[in-house]
Formats: structure tokens, sequence, C-alpha cells
């Protein structure tokens, strides 16, 4: 969302509908060949490429521990971004982009693989351009980032020389609790400043959820409403049908409220519920986002089972297919405790969202996949219209964040005819109808971000933290010895439990059926 | 429902037809009964009021099939008009048909509707009438003017547009036709935005150059241009000429001397002079830029697949990495959905051409 300041010193740049072309730099990726690199992180630099949005000088370094050529590397990237990009392969242009792909094989832990990389990297910067800038991508496992930062720091490659510049890019988990999430920021620290960090969410690339602020503030009939005068309550769902499927070893010790309720689904609570920002650099929204965070109400010892409801999907069936229960998934504990759905009662106090309740759900193996944000208006006063004899159902703003992406209204009608009948209809804007150029992947704009040093869209250090803050006290309630509130089951294919719809039912409330 | 769809909506398929005659007073009237009996299986989407004016005989079918491919990406109401103004018979036809696409979601048609218009006869008095009481509500509107513009002009039709799309390369009479179009644009009281699809052409090659000046260290370069070559096809002299218009009005040069049609000579504000060498060969409208600054040159060519662009950089010399990036396609369609795609004025497009109006 920043104008770079390079946009504003090329006089060519004005009024070109693309943003400015990011510094030449290398990318090093940490894990080359896992399944992040792969499916992602490669078919988006392919698609920057090819939209001409990758600066002419880049490089890109597949770095990790298995032996392999560059010709490999280049093989192996070149199937996965056949499977994987959002647009076809042309091959002039993966010619060329192949020419920016090669291979360093080290161990993590290896000093002197990180010795030659800096080497490496400095022929680069010769042969290909890319002036020492430097971007490191973290899509290795957590436990590796330490030593990757400190042999970084060793070899000296988290200083850039005058003019230059290094920064890192970090995947989730950002830790496992707060006290984890404070060790791994402090050892980021000792290696890279916070502004060489920056810390990946790609819900927040995703273009409605970017559309969020636009919405709130660019309309304005919005943001009057949008407060607790207006508002009964907001609900946040992310829906997946997918099961744990090849991640049980990282998900077993996860569960759904560390896997997303602190990163994906708090980032976007932040968004909708934030006040507006004085400007739209990195630093003013993310001060704004994490205020919304320290006003969330901890929800502590007793108030965790009022106001949570975890629980475990059993065997049942999605689109008919028979789907085995979690305990029965492969590299999953068969007595596992691990929540695969996670609902939660969610107050923030502030000024404007005092008394208007957050409810917040996500789950595997549910009936279909779906992230969406609503807003649900309070009622019209109770004579006309409204009477109590009559069921009137709210206003509800939906922002659909996947798929489909899109927003809309429902409001009520009079149905046509001489009797007064009132019925609910939809006004929907869809964001593929409307707008034929498909949308670029979360990363795509991500990574362009980060080369470009705009931190927007990424997490800060506080935001994280208060994040931890929040979710730590929820874990410590269900892992305490005594008094843990119960593990729920449903059947995979249901929406969750019951008990989670009786978290908006003792309000008067219900999930919205999706 | 299927005879509806068969009625009005030509598959992609089909030959593009006009779709159904209508009587002028109904064509709302009939819109609603064909969504009405079409709901469920396809959404009706609507961006903008998109019309297209033309006074070539047949251009009302091929101008349905651009409107077809256009609808593709850019949701709207299609206002597709013929006009024979030398007709002596005064009629106006009218057809309404509906253009359908899969949406990129895949489970469901969305639908751009068309009328059609024949009109015979005073043009001038019938095309205001036409086109403003078949307006979707609440949606700008963007004429589409094919050919050359000529009075007498309705300053009414001006006052309701949003955007004017023109080819100033078809262009016989620049001066003439241009003052056509800023006497548009002073009855619409500034409101209207000027779109040339000329200067669409040169989209793709602007950034391709521009981005060569977004590192800071570039920027000096921009100061010690000293030669600008400019290829350009037979016929689109306007088009390498906008160009140029386009380095002189950001780069604040100041026009010193015309050698000859195809030579301009520039200065920069420090006096450096910039010569500007206009060469015409065949291939694409603007085939490729060279810009020479000090030791090294920029270069925006076309690559031989032909579209795509290869910029790359010289320096004494000795070549580095060519990059390859998306190149702007010149057919109708592309162009278009090009110019719809970005919005706000055109204050760029106004600069450069009051740099080098002098020479078009």
């Amino acid at each position: 969302m920043n104008r770079s300041a390079e946009q504003q010193m090329n006089p060519l740049r004005e009024g070109l509908s693309t943003r400015a072309v990011p510094q030449p730099c290398s990318i090093v990726i940490f894990g080359a060949t896992g399944d992040l690199t792969h499916r992602k992180l490669i078919p988006a630099l392919y698609n920057l490429a090819a939209e001409g949005e990758l600066p002419p000088a880049v490089a890109i370094i597949g770095f990790a521990r298995r032996p392999k050529s560059d010709d490999d590397f280049r093989k192996e990237m070149e199937e996965a971004v056949r499977e994987f990009s959002r647009q076809a392969v042309r091959d002039e242009i993966w010619k060329t982009f192949s020419q920016s792909l090669s291979y360093h094989q080290s161990e993590f832990g290896d000093e002197a693989g990180y010795k030659s990389l800096g080497e490496r990297l400095e022929k680069v910067d010769t042969k290909r351009g890319t002036r020492g800038n430097r971007l490191f991508y973290f899509a290795a496992g957590p436990d590796q980032f330490e030593v990757i930062l400190k042999n970084l720091k060793a070899a000296g490659l988290n200083r850039a020389e005058e003019g230059s510049w290094a920064r890192v890019i970090i995947e989730k988990p950002f830790g496992t609790d707060l006290a984890s999430a404070r060790e791994l920021n402090r050892i980021v620290k000792a290696a890279f400043d916070e502004s060489q960090t920056y810390r990946i969410d790609h819900f927040l690339g995703k273009e409605t959820a970017q559309n969020i602020l636009v919405l709130r503030f660019a309309n304005a009939i919005f943001e009057p409403l949008w407060n607790t005068r207006y508002i009964d309550h907001l609900q946040i769902t992310a829906a997946e049908t997918l099961g744990v499927e090849a991640r049980a070893g990282y998900y077993e010790k996860a569960g759904a409220l560390r896997d997303m309720v602190q990163n994906h689904l708090l980032q976007l609570l932040c968004l909708v519920a934030m006040e507006a920002p004085t400007d739209l650099s990195a630093d003013s929204i993310r001060d704004e986002k994490v205020k919304v965070v320290r006003a969330l109400r901890r929800i502590i010892g007793p108030e965790v089972a009022k106001n949570v409801v975890r629980a475990q999907y059993t065997a049942g069936a999605i689109g008919g297919q028979p789907v085995p229960a979690y305990r029965q998934e492969k590299g999953v504990d068969p007595k596992s405790m691990t929540e695969t759905y996670v609902a939660l009662r969610i107050n923030i106090d502030n000024w404007r969202w005092a008394g208007v309740p957050v409810y917040m759900r996500v789950g595997k193996r549910l009936p279909k996949s779906a992230t969406e944000i609503s807003v649900h208006f309070k009622k019209a006063p109770a004579v006309l219209f409204n009477k109590e004899t009559v069921k009137i159902d709210q206003n509800v703003l939906v922002i659909r964040i996947q798929p489909d992406e899109g927003i809309s209204l429902r409001m009520l009608a009079k149905i046509p005819g001489t009797s007064l009948r009132i019925e609910p209809v939809k006004m929907d804007f869809h964001y593929g109808t409307s707008f034929g150029k498909p949308s670029p992947e979360a990363y795509e704009r991500l990574l362009l971000d980060a080369m470009s040093g705009d931190a927007t869209l990424f997490a800060r250090r506080d935001e994280v933290e208060e994040a931890w803050a929040f979710i730590d006290p929820i874990e410590e309630a269900w892992h305490a010895k005594k008094d843990a509130p119960e593990l729920c089951f449903y059947p995979a294919g249901s929406w969750g439990p019951e008990t989670a719809d009786d978290l908006l039912a003792r309000d008067g409330g219900a999930w919205r059926r999706l | 429902m299927e005879e509806v769809i068969k009625r009005y909506m030509p598959a992609i398929a089909e030959t593009y037809s006009l779709g159904t005659s209508v009587e002028i007073g109904k064509i709302e009237h009939e819109l609603k009964k064909l969504w009405r009996e079409g709901e469920g299986a396809m959404m009706r989407a609507s961006l903008m009021n998109l019309a297209v004016y033309s006074e070539e005989p047949g251009s009302l079918n091929n101008n349905t099939q651009l409107m077809a491919r256009i609808t593709e990406n850019h949701a709207c109401r299609a206002i597709v008009i013929e006009a024979d103004c030398q007709s002596q018979e005064d009629r106006v036809d009218a057809w309404i048909s509906a253009h359908c696409h899969v949406s990129r979601g895949g489970n469901k048609q969305v639908c751009s509707e068309q009328i059609s218009f024949r009109l015979k006869g005073g043009c001038a008095t019938q095309l205001p009438s036409i086109i403003l009481s078949n307006l979707d509500s609440d949606l700008p509107f963007y004429l589409w003017w094919q050919g050359e513009l000529h009075d007498p002009m309705d300053a009414q039709l001006w006052e309701w547009v949003d955007r004017l799309i023109y080819d100033s390369h078809g262009w016989k009479d620049f001066p003439a036709q241009m003052a056509f179009v800023e006497t548009a644009q002073r009855e619409a009281k500034q409101r209207l935005v000027l779109c040339d699809l000329n200067w669409t052409r040169l989209d793709n090659a602007r950034f391709a150059l521009a981005q060569f000046f977004d590192h800071p260290a570039s920027h000096h370069r921009l100061a010690k241009i000293s030669n600008v070559r400019i290829d350009f096809a037979p016929g689109f002299r306007s088009t390498a000429i906008l160009f140029a218009g386009w380095l002189a009005a950001q780069l604040n040069w100041q026009i010193d001397e015309v050698r000859s049609a195809h030579e301009l000579r520039f200065n920069e504000m420090s006096g450096q002079h910039i010569d500007v060498d206009l060469r015409e060969h065949d291939g694409e409208p603007v085939h490729e830029v060279a810009l020479t600054s000090g030791d090294v040159e920029f270069r925006v060519t076309y690559a031989s697949c032909g579209d795509l662009l290869e910029v790359s950089r010289v320096q004494n010399g000795e070549r580095r990495i060519p990059q390859l990036m998306p190149a702007a396609g010149n057919d109708p369609v592309s162009l278009i959905s090009e110019e719809l795609m970005r919005g706000g004025p055109h204050r760029v497009y106004l600069n450069a051409l009051n740099c080098v109006r002098d020479f078009l």
C-alpha cells in the first residue's frame, strides 16, 4: 500500500497502472526442496516474471540439504511451475526465468555452507547485477530457524553494504506460545532488525483481505454504522473440507487454535475492527491493528469453557465420500486430544466495539471450504414491519475471502403482491464476475512487497506477541490438569459440534449458513 | 429457458448475431423479460455502459463480435451503434442480445447485455436521445468513437460521457480532430477523460522503459540521455511521436529543432541536446526503442515470438541478461481491455500530446 520512494522519483512512472519494479536482488530460499517452494514460491516468482514485475536482475538460489545440480533444481522447479502456476507456462519466459535459478547444497547447520553462499552471492551480484540486495526466505521448518539465523549472522549475510539491503521473510508458525514467540523474535532480532523482518501471513495477501480497508475507508456509507450502535455481532469463519493431510506431525502439536486463530483469523479481525490509520504507511496500519489485539478481553480460567469450544472430527463423509476420523489419520495419535475445530466468543473492550461479540470458528472436515467475515447489523425497531410476531432477519454484510471472493449485503424487501410479506434479498458483488482479470496469488503480492520494502501486509513483532498473549490462557486452560474444558467431537462433513451453536444461541444468534 | 438462450444468447463458438429485433420503446421491457426468463442459469453483470459508435457499413456485426470478446473481461451494458448519416431514410432499428461467458469460478454464466442500433438519416439528432434513454443507471458511460468526428456534434451527449475513447492513429487531420475532441471536453466541463488508443498502444513499452529507472542509482541516467531511437511500423508515425512526446514531457525537454519529419532535437534543462530519430520499418507499431545515456543503452524491443518485449541494458557494448515482459496487443479488443482496466485522468497523455501536437 505504500507508494515506494522510487516510484515518486522516477518521472517515467507517472500515470502507469503498474507498480514500480522492485530493486534487483538475490532471493535465497531455505528449504528449497519443500512443498512450499514447489507449490507456492517458485510458481509465484514465475508469475511475477511473466507479468514483467520482477526486476531484470534477479537471482533465486535454492538452499537445501539434498545434493542436486543447478540443472536438476531447474528441472524440478519447471515441473512444479507447470503443475501449480496460475497461468500457463510459456517456454520463452521460462527459459529466461530459469536462468535466474540455481541451487546451493548445504546442511542448515553447516557454517561452511553459509560462507560459500556468501561467495556465491557476491559472484551473482557481479554476474547478474543484483547489487548486494538479499532476501532470505525461510521456507524450512521452524525448528531450523535458529540455526539458519545464527549461521547467516556468522557469515555476515544479515548485513548489507551501504546502499543495499538484506531482508528476511519468516513463515508461520511464529512460535507456539508467547514465550516461544518472544524467544523466536529475540533470535531473529539478534540477526535482523525489525525493519528487515517480514513475517508472512498469506491471508493478508489475498485481494479480499486487502479490500477490507478499501471497503471500510473508501466508502462513506459503512464507517458511520461500523460500531456498537448499529452492529449486533461479527462472525468470522474459516472452514475447510480437507483433513490433516500430510501435516499430522505439525498439526498434532499445533491444533486449530494455534494453526489458524492466532494468526490468520486474528489478522482478519484486526482489519475489520481497527480504527482508520493516519495514513497508508506500514506502521500506521500496523499500529491500529495491534491496538485491536490489545483490546481483546482475555479469556482466562473458567471463562474458557464458557467462551471457547474445541472439537475433533470423527469419521463421516464429505461430498458423499467417506472420510476417516482424525484419530485414524496417518501420523495422528489414536488418543489424540488435538482440536481440529475451535469456536470462540470474543469481546473487544474498546469504545467502538464494547458489547459487540465476535464469534470465530475454524475447522477441518467441514461441509465446504469457505473463509468469510460477516457483519450482522442490529434489527430495525420493533414497530411497523418489525413487530415481534413477524420474524425479521438482520441486515448482513458478508466479505468473502475465499473462494469466490466478493461482498454481499442482505436486506429486506417486500414480496410482490397485495399482502405485506417481507423476505431477505441479497446484493452480491463477485470479483470474478466484475473483474475479468484474475487476482494475483497472495504469495505474488507478498513477495513483491518484501522485495520493495513494503511491510504493510506483514505481521509486526508486537502484533504476533499480543496475539499469543490472547491465545495462551486458552491453551493453558485446555491443558490444565484439573477442570480442563472437554474436547467435543463432530462427524466429518457436519458444521461442528452443537456446543459451538450454543455459543451464539445463548445470545439469541446462530452461525451464518454457508 | 433453452429457447430464451437460443434466441438471445449465441454460444461463444457461434457466429455472433444481433439477437432479437425489438421495438425502440420496448427495449427495457424486453431486456427485463430476457433476464427474468433466464434467471438461475445466468447472472447479469455490469460495471459500465460501453457504447461504440461507427459510421462504417457492416460495423454493427463487427463490433458485436468485438463486444463478445471484450465482455469476457469487462462486464458492461454494451450499446452498439451503426449510423448511416447520408441516408435519405429516417429510421432506427434495434436489437437486444447478451454475451455470456462461464465465470472464472466455472459454475455460472456471466452475461452482459447488448443493445444494437442501426440509425439512418439525421444521426446527430438521434444519437444523444438513443444513447441517453438506454443507459444503465448509476454506471459510468464510456463512448468509443470509431473513425473521425465531425459536425454537427451535440453538446447534450458530451455532458453524459465519462470517458471518450478514440484512436488518433487513424485520423487524417490530427489538429482538426483534436479540436473536436477538445470541444467535447469543454462542453463536458472538463469532466470528460480522453482515452486515445494510440496512447494505450504504448503502455507496455512505456512500462518496460520506465522500470529501468526505478532504482535510485539509475535516476542520474535520465539527465544524461543524448539519443532516442524509435522504430515504428508504416502508418504508425503518430504513435512514435507520442512516445517521444511522453519522454519530453516527463523529462522536461523542450523542442529545439525539427530537422526532418523523422528527426527531432530537444533540449534538456541543462542545455544538453537530445536527438530523437524516428525510423520506419515493418514490424509492430512501435517495434523498438533505444535510449542512449552516456555509455549505457536501454533497449526495449519486440521478442521474436511477437507478443513479448525483450528489455535489456547494454553498457560499453556488453549486454546484460535480457528480460522478457508482456507486450500489448495491437488488436481493438486488447487495446480496449487495457484501456478499461485503468482509471483516473490521463494527465500524462495530455502532457505528452501538448509536447508534440505540432508534429502530429
